[in-house]
């Protein structure tokens, strides 16, 4: 790939530095993350960082992006010593970074994921699409995408998505471009693509730093390599003068030697068999025979199907295909819990967010899987779950030794001990050690060791799971070495070193080469075709099936099917005045479902809407009857609505209460204001013709409260889709984690979306207060409420994207007022309506968790 | 409930009076606030008001506790009050249409029972946000009441001959040995759910659930069973609630017992205070509805009626959620 025209780009940039480290130290509370690292990247080059897990890198990586500072040592750009405080200074310096899986938001499209956090735009903050639109579709024929900048990102592959994080990094123009492990979740083929992306990237101009665990794409892409290795830098080479033995030699090798317990067991029967294993894209066969007393271990790096071999093999996740076998009996559980009654126990990988339940105590996280042998008659004896719990806490010398402490502040191997501990009381038989000794103290380690031992010799099969070489050639009998969802290699007792193991780790021999390809295919194939819901395709060219017709058009067909069945049923329903008294009846209660549904997409919940513009109802009748005109109760409805936004948001954000109790507290606030304000009498407004007009007028044929909604709904739709501060609501609302890795903040787009919603609620209400003549004396907020919910989500489910929207919002309120008004033509008693708008409200959910949309933050409670 | 919210966030001191403030302010303020009423209105601590407020607020705390094991798990439930809403209008029309008394107990508990179950169907097994869920499981019960009563008219039991409703508003209204029969229901149920979330499996997994799903999923937890057991007692301790409210009442106003959803969440949340983490809790709910209640009586007393319920209900909702925050940040 290298040309003679390269060649001499390369030495004439060789002088030049873009960016350099002098003396990086990076420290955590008891931990140096990194310590003097001095490197120099050079003007055009493509340099990898590599790294065992736990080296630097990502440290590295992180400080060099603004997102951790620099203990100590100073960043150069340009030959210019920089601060880099956040992500934007790193912008600002021309360093761009694509994240591993670099989360986007997957229901806006590619333009207005690309720009996030850096759009363009015209005056007032409105997008100039055409302009960005325009630079995405460039910066995607540049990372030779097949897709054009329209599409939804859901609607793109894992391959795809990955071209549109990098085009956003492009768009950026940036000098240095960092790719962080841009292939763990490609195909052999897609990864292909992307090197000539990357090559292409550098014969533009860009310097790229390129982290990985696979040696091989690494040899054959960039022209340096830094070498890390616990936090301090081994060395910098020209890729030329290093071979893959020399770089593990480099990566491998610590400065104390670890001692391990192992021991001698006799081996027994085999007891775990698995055949063929297939997992989504992430297993692609896996053969294992492990045995009784065995000690059996599994190296692979990040992304090479470990975790997802472990969680399938206890039916955490669906299998694909492939068969395991317990002790002869077959084995397909689907769910942990079954699993456990076959005999496995897993250790997960992340201790804190899979294993442990950190509000609970020592002695209830050991006993939890096994809890009901401590019972009888329902009833959890406690003296025998202490004396258990007590006899582990021995057993693992798990310190200090108080079985009624939250495990939350136990130190990393106090804590693995527990979640390792809570099997050991069961009849467990597999288990299964996903990384057990990541973020855990030596002499935690040596007890873990000691364990794994322990149960070999009771003749439990006992699988060990990790990217801690050493460790995994000091414990084990036999080694397989997993590679991009396969065993590459497999080691028979004694033969494995550190060294053998992250050689065969990080890239496949060249003997294997060919099968993988042959087989890659038919693989890819048989995965897409088994697993339609995952929606993750194995290459580009399938990408993920946009939603089927009934899906997308739905929603719009049952509508029109039912409102033709009332026309049917009551042929009046169809009548020139008929329809212009619906419209006029759906505007009001369309209005709180627009201002609620504005709520919805960057705030959270709002359960106080219907009770705010009933607050702001009674105070805007209240303004009139005091004569204080027309202008006044307007002005009163959107403080009102406006000042309650405030609260909302204040309460959520400062509080950090959830938004439900926020708002339900609120509601509760304006439902007793509002009694307080009417005295719990109607105030009924009379002879206020100007008043009336908002709400009860017509401009020639047409109500002009219909106008109005039309007018408001046109604005709030162009604000939202038109503009950066309606981009960037969406984007906190529907990926908050996407829109903080560009820098946007929650608190300012939550708050703009409570504001903006309450306007719009307050002003709700003022109209109502026109339509009904005055207000009526109940506090019926929760009806409201529920209209508006129901509106709104059903209006969700006529987006392409299941993303709320006003459109969809505003066209749901008119069918739910035309369905109302069309039951009573028809006789059935308005009575049913609230429990048909409780029917719509849940179905219009169920059909979007069915077809797994996202629907925002509403989700989390 | 102010002393509370005064203290300095800082204080190393663990058993200083700061400390001790910390954990038992929100109580004395409580206590303050009762003392308020009382010092305003002496019959407020009057024997038979006491009494009064006892009954008022076990059917809250009933409805409560079963809002309390849902809450805990991260689920809410909104449909409480509607379902003993209809609970205690399906007890009155089976008097009035004569059927056996025992049937007017059963047959709303099995509709709770019903209820819940649809519910925990519906957000544990299909899995729509709970919020949701469960505001339109709140309407579609609501509509079915609407069509039942002709548009909302009262059962009223009252006007009926005393042979036919004596053996049902027994409960309500009579004492069992020298103690209201409502308030020994009250406390046979409390203590029934204090042990059922104190020493049960249930209780734990339902701890695993709330805390961290994931986990529990993994250490081999029925995640879903556990997560909809919660709306099922929900269910039928929210019915239990309904008829017992008829039996007080001796009418079955549509609608009438929707209110109650208000109190019911003010108790939850009002008990998180109890707690030192700001977690909700059984005994914690109780001192929540009892609170309620005492509030909302003396509310009545002073002639402040439903707005300042309302209001006063809301902020202490908002208040407590305050003060929790403040908490956890210690």
């Amino acid at each position: 790939m290298t040309s003679t025209i390269d060649v001499a780009r390369h030495q004439e940039a060789a002088t030049t530095s873009v960016l350099e480290c002098r003396g990086i130290g990076k420290e955590f509370p008891g931990v140096v993350a990194l310590s003097d690292v001095s490197l120099e990247i050079r003007a055009g080059e493509i340099h990898a960082f590599l790294g065992q897990n736990g080296a630097g890198k990502s440290t590295l990586v992180k400080v060099l992006t603004g997102v951790y500072q620099a203990t100590r040592g100073e960043i150069l750009v340009g030959g210019k010593s920089v601060q880099l405080r956040d992500p934007r200074d790193a912008e600002a310096n021309g360093i761009a970074i694509v994240h591993q899986d670099q989360p986007l938001v997957a229901q806006l499209d590619v333009t207005r994921n690309v720009f996030l956090g850096q759009e363009i735009t015209l005056a007032g903050g409105v997008l100039d699409l055409s302009t960005m639109r325009k630079q995405t579709a460039d910066a995607l024929r540049q990372v030779g995408a097949t897709f054009d900048a329209d599409t939804l990102v859901s609607e793109l592959s894992v391959a795809q998505r990955e071209q549109a994080a990098i085009a956003a990094a492009i768009v950026r123009k940036p000098r240095i471009l960092i790719l962080d492990e841009p292939t763990a979740s490609l195909s052999d083929s897609e990864a292909e693509l992307l090197f000539g992306i990357v090559r292409a990237l550098r014969d533009n101009g860009v310097t790229i730093i390129y982290i990985s665990h696979y040696l091989d794409e690494v040899l054959d892409l960039v022209d340096r390599v830094t070498v890390l290795r616990d936090g301090k830098l081994v060395a910098t080479l020209p890729v030329a003068e290093t071979s893959r033995a020399g770089i593990v030699q480099m990566m491998v090798g610590r400065d104390i030697e670890q001692l391990y317990p192992k021991e001698q067991v006799t081996i027994g029967e085999p007891l775990l068999q698995v055949r063929g294993l297939t997992q989504g894209h992430m297993l692609r066969g896996v053969d294992l025979d492990v045995r009784r007393g065995e000690i059996f271990g599994i190296a692979g790096l990040m992304g090479a199907g470990r975790s997802e071999l472990a969680l399938s093999l206890i039916g955490a996740l669906p299998r694909s295909g492939g068969s395991v076998t317990v002790a002869g009996k077959p084995s397909d559980p689907r769910t942990p819990r079954s699993a456990k009654k076959q005999g496995f126990a897993l250790i997960p990988e992340d201790r804190r967010h899979e294993g442990l339940v950190t509000d609970m105590t020592v002695r209830e996280n050991l006993t939890l899987p096994e809890l009901s042998r401590f019972s009888r008659a329902g009833i959890v004896r406690g003296g025998q779950e202490r004396a258990a719990a007590n006899s582990l806490v021995e057993r693992l010398r798990i310190q200090p030794p108080h079985l009624n402490q939250a495990t939350r502040n136990l130190s990393g191997g106090n804590q693995q001990k527990i979640v390792i501990g809570r099997w050991l009381l069961g009849d467990a038989e597999v288990f299964l050690f996903d990384e057990p000794t990541t973020g855990v103290d030596v002499g935690s380690k040596v007890e873990i060791y000691r364990q794994m031992v322990e149960l070999a010799r009771r003749g439990a099969a006992v699988i060990f799971i990790s990217s801690d070489f050493e460790e995994i050639a000091g414990m084990s009998d036999r080694v397989a070495v997993m590679h991009k969802g396969r065993i590459n290699k497999l080691f028979e007792p004694g033969e494995a070193t550190a060294e053998t193991l992250l050689y065969w780790a990080s890239g496949s021999a060249d003997d294997t080469e060919a099968e993988h390809g042959a087989s890659h295919e038919a693989v890819a194939d048989e995965a897409s075709s088994q697993m339609p819901a995952a929606g993750v395709a194995a290459s580009p060219a399938q990408a993920a099936t946009p939603p089927s017709l009934w899906a997308r058009w739905g929603t719009i067909g049952g509508m029109v099917v039912v409102l033709a069945l009332i026309a049917i049923l009551a042929p009046q329903f169809l009548s020139f005045n008929n329809i212009f008294d619906v419209l006029k009846q759906g505007s009001v209660l369309a209005f709180i479902a627009l201002g609620l549904t504005v709520v919805l997409i960057a705030g959270g919940f709002d359960m106080s809407a219907g009770a705010v513009s009933q607050f702001a109802t009674n105070l805007a009748a209240g303004t009139m009857i005091a004569g204080a005109g027309s202008a006044a109760a307007l002005g009163l409805g959107a403080l009102t609505g406006l000042i309650a936004g405030a609260v909302n948001s204040a309460l959520v954000l400062i509080f950090g209460m959830p938004a439900f109790v926020a708002t339900l507290g609120v509601m509760f606030v304006a439902m007793g204001a509002t009694l307080l304000y009417n005295g719990g009498q109607a105030l009924t407004l009379s002879d206020q013709p100007g008043f009336f007009f908002i709400g009860q007028g017509y401009v020639g044929p047409v109500p002009f409260v219909l106008i109005l909604l039309l007018g408001t709904t046109a604005i709030l739709h162009f604000v939202l889709k038109r503009t950066r501060l309606g981009l960037r609501m969406y984007a906190v609302g529907q990926n908050l984690l996407a829109a903080e890795l560009r820098g946007i903040g929650r608190a300012r787009y939550a708050t703009a979306s409570f504001m903006l919603g309450g306007l719009v609620l307050g002003l709700a209400g003022v109209i109502l207060a026109s339509y009904s003549y005055g207000a009526s004396a109940l506090a019926t907020g929760i009806d409201f409420l529920i209209s508006a919910l129901a509106a709104a989500f059903l209006g969700s489910t006529l987006n392409k994207a299941g993303e709320l929207n006003v459109v969809g919002t505003l066209i749901a309120a008119l069918f739910l007022a035309s369905l109302s008004n069309g039951l009573i033509l028809i006789g059935i008693s308005s009575q049913a309506l609230p429990g048909i708008q409780g029917l719509v409200l849940i179905l219009s959910i169920a059909l979007g968790v069915i077809h797994k949309r996202g629907i925002g933050q509403v989700l989390i409670f | 409930m102010s002393v509370s919210s005064n203290r300095p966030k800082s204080s190393t001191n663990s058993i200083s009076v700061l400390g001790l403030l910390r954990d038992y302010g929100a109580i004395l303020g409580m206590i303050a606030v009762l003392g308020i009423f009382w010092y305003l209105k002496p019959a407020f601590l009057s024997a038979a008001n006491v009494e009064n407020v006892f009954r008022q607020s076990g059917i809250v705390m009933i409805m409560a506790l079963g809002l309390t094991i849902v809450m805990k798990m991260r689920g809410v439930d909104l449909s409480i009050a509607q379902t003993a809403d209809a609970a205690g209008l399906i007890a009155a029309m089976l008097i009035i249409a004569k059927y056996p008394i025992w049937m007017a107990f059963a047959i709303p508990l099995l509709f709770g029972l019903v209820v819940g179950i649809v519910n925990a169907v519906l957000m544990a097994y299909v899995g729509i946000p709970a919020i949701i869920g469960t505001l339109g499981m709140m309407f579609i019960i609501r509509s079915g009441e609407l069509m039942a009563t002709n548009g909302a008219e009262p059962q009223i039991l009252f006007t009926l001959p005393r042979s036919l409703t004596r053996d049902f508003l027994w409960l309500g209204q009579k004492d069992l040995g020298p103690v209201a029969a409502l308030i020994v229901l009250a406390l046979v149920v409390f203590l029934v759910v204090f042990v059922i979330m104190r020493f049960t499996p249930f209780a734990r997994y339902a701890k695993a659930v709330g805390s961290n799903v994931r986990a529990a999923f993994l250490a081999g937890i029925d995640i879903r069973m556990i997560f909809g057991l919660g709306f099922v007692i929900a269910g039928v301790l929210a019915a239990l609630a309904g008829v017992a409210l008829v039996s007080r009442t001796g009418i079955a106003m549509p609608r009438g017992a929707e209110p109650f959803l208000l109190d019911a969440f003010a108790a939850a949340y009002l008990g998180t205070l109890a707690s030192r983490q700001g977690e909700m809790s059984i005994p914690g709910t109780l001192m929540g509805a009892l609170f309620i209640g005492f509030l909302s009586n003396g509310l009545t007393l002073l002639g402040l009626g439903a707005p300042y319920r309302y209001a006063l209900n809301g902020g202490f909702i908002l208040l407590a959620m305050a003060i929790g925050a403040l908490k956890r940040k210690n």
